[in-house]
C-alpha cells in the first residue's frame, strides 16, 4: 500500500505519516501542493490520497478533480483532511469525488476509522 | 447646524432689509444697484460656506498632524508593521520548530519501547518456562545472561526516553513565547484600528449603516474556524461533517 500525503504544512504530513505508520502503513511519500503530488501520481504507483485544501499552488480541490479527469487515476481513492468546514466546501468535495472528508484538528481514531471505512468500500467493489 | 441655519434666516434683520432693498431697486429698473446687491447677498452666503469649509479643512489637517506627530502612529507605519509581519512569521517558525522537536522524540521513542516490549516478552517466556522448571542448565545460563542484558538495556533505554520526554516537555516552550508575540500584534491592530476610527470620525462618514457583505463569496476558504467566531454555515465536528456526507449518499 503505497500512499501520498500532500500538506503545505511539513509538521502536519508528519502528523499523518506518524499515524499511517501506527496504522501499519510503512510506504509513504510526501508532497505539499496540488502541483508536486499530481506528476507524483502520475508516474508513482500510489493506491491512497490524503490531501489538504487549502495550499499555495494548487489547491486541494483541484487536485482532486485533476485526479478524477486522469482516466489513470480516476478511480484513486481520496481521503481530505482539511481545516475548511463550511458546508458548501464539503458538499463541493463531495461532488467532486472525495472517499472521505476529515475536518482538523482530527484524532488519531477519526483518521483510523476514515481510511478502514474508504477500503472497505473499495475492496466491496473491486 | 439646521437650527443655526433656522435661527439665522428668522433672526438676520439685514438680509431681509437688503432684500426689500433688491425687489425696490428692481422694479425701479436700476440695474446696477440690484446687480451690487445680489453679489453682496451672494458673496455673504459662500463666505459662509467657505468658512465652514475651511474650518473642516483645517481639523482634518491638525488632525493629520497629530498623527504625524504621534510618535506611536509613525512608529507604527515606519517600522511596526514590518516587526508585526516578522513576529508573526516568527510564530510560524516557532510553532514549526516545537512541533519539529517533538515529533523527532516521538520519533525516537517509539523504537525503544518497541525494543523494550519484544525483549521483555521474550525475557518473561523463558522464565516462565524456568519456573516451570521446564529448562536445561545450559538454556537457563543462557537465560541468566539475556536477563543480565536485559536489565543493563532496561536502564539505558529507561534513560533515553527520559531525555526524549524531557525533550518533548521543553520543545512546548513556544506556547509562551507565541502567545507574547501574538498578543503584542493584537495590541498594535488594535490601535490601528482606534487610528483609524478617529480619521473616520474626522471625515463624517456615517459607519452606521451596516456593510453590505452579499459580495462576500460563499466559497472563499476560511481555514479553521476560530471558536466564538464560527462561519454560520461551517460544520462544528466531525460527526455534523460525517452526517452531511451520508445525506449526499456516503
Amino acid at each position: 500500500m503505497k500512499i501520498l500525503i500532500v500538506d503545505d504544512f511539513s509538521t502536519m504530513r508528519r502528523i499523518i505519516k506518524n499515524l499511517l505508520r501506527d496504522l501499519g502503513f510503512n510506504n509513504t511519500s510526501e508532497a505539499d501542493d496540488g502541483n508536486t503530488a499530481l506528476p507524483a501520481l502520475q508516474s508513482g504507483d500510489f493506491d491512497f490520497l490524503i490531501t489538504d485544501w487549502n495550499m499555495p499552488g494548487m489547491q486541494g480541490i483541484d487536485l482532486l478533480k485533476a485526479v478524477r479527469a486522469d482516466a489513470k487515476l480516476a478511480s484513486l481513492p481520496v481521503l481530505m483532511v482539511t481545516a475548511e468546514s463550511k458546508r458548501e466546501q464539503i458538499v463541493e468535495a463531495a461532488e467532486a469525488g472525495v472517499n472521505g472528508y476529515v475536518v482538523k484538528p482530527f484524532t488519531a481514531a477519526t483518521l483510523k476509522e476514515k481510511i478502514e471505512k474508504i477500503f472497505e468500500r473499495v475492496n466491496a467493489n473491486a | 447646524m439646521s437650527n443655526q441655519t433656522a435661527e439665522s434666516t428668522e433672526v438676520d434683520p439685514i438680509f431681509i432689509d437688503k432684500a426689500r432693498q433688491l425687489v425696490k431697486h428692481l422694479e425701479d429698473d436700476n440695474e446696477v444697484e440690484a446687480n451690487r446687491l445680489l453679489h453682496e447677498l451672494s458673496s455673504e452666503y459662500s463666505s459662509n460656506l467657505f468658512s465652514e469649509l475651511g474650518k473642516l479643512t483645517r481639523e482634518f489637517h491638525d488632525a493629520l498632524n497629530s498623527f504625524r506627530h504621534d510618535a506611536q502612529i509613525s512608529q507604527l507605519s515606519e517600522d511596526e508593521f514590518v516587526d508585526a509581519r516578522d513576529r508573526l512569521n516568527y510564530v510560524i517558525t516557532m510553532t514549526q520548530n516545537a512541533a519539529d522537536r517533538t515529533l523527532t522524540a516521538v520519533e525516537k521513542s517509539v523504537p525503544l519501547c518497541d525494543q523494550l516490549e519484544e525483549r521483555g516478552e521474550m525475557v518473561a517466556r523463558k522464565w516462565k518456562r524456568f519456573m516451570a522448571r521446564d529448562m536445561s542448565a545450559t538454556e537457563f545460563r543462557e537465560l541468566a545472561r539475556e536477563i543480565g542484558d536485559f536489565l543493563e538495556l532496561n536502564h539505558t533505554d529507561a534513560t533515553q526516553l527520559k531525555v526524549h520526554l524531557n525533550d518533548v516537555l521543553m520543545a512546548q516552550d513556544y506556547q509562551d513565547l507565541t502567545g507574547q508575540i501574538i498578543r503584542r500584534v493584537i495590541e498594535l491592530v488594535q490601535s490601528v484600528e482606534d487610528s483609524l476610527v478617529d480619521l473616520i470620525k474626522i471625515s463624517g462618514r456615517d459607519m452606521s449603516e451596516p456593510a453590505n457583505d452579499t459580495k462576500k463569496e460563499s466559497n472563499t476558504l476560511e481555514g479553521p474556524q476560530i471558536a466564538g467566531k464560527e462561519s454560520s454555515t461551517a460544520v462544528t465536528s466531525q460527526d455534523d461533517v460525517d452526517d452531511l456526507l451520508s445525506s449526499l449518499g456516503f
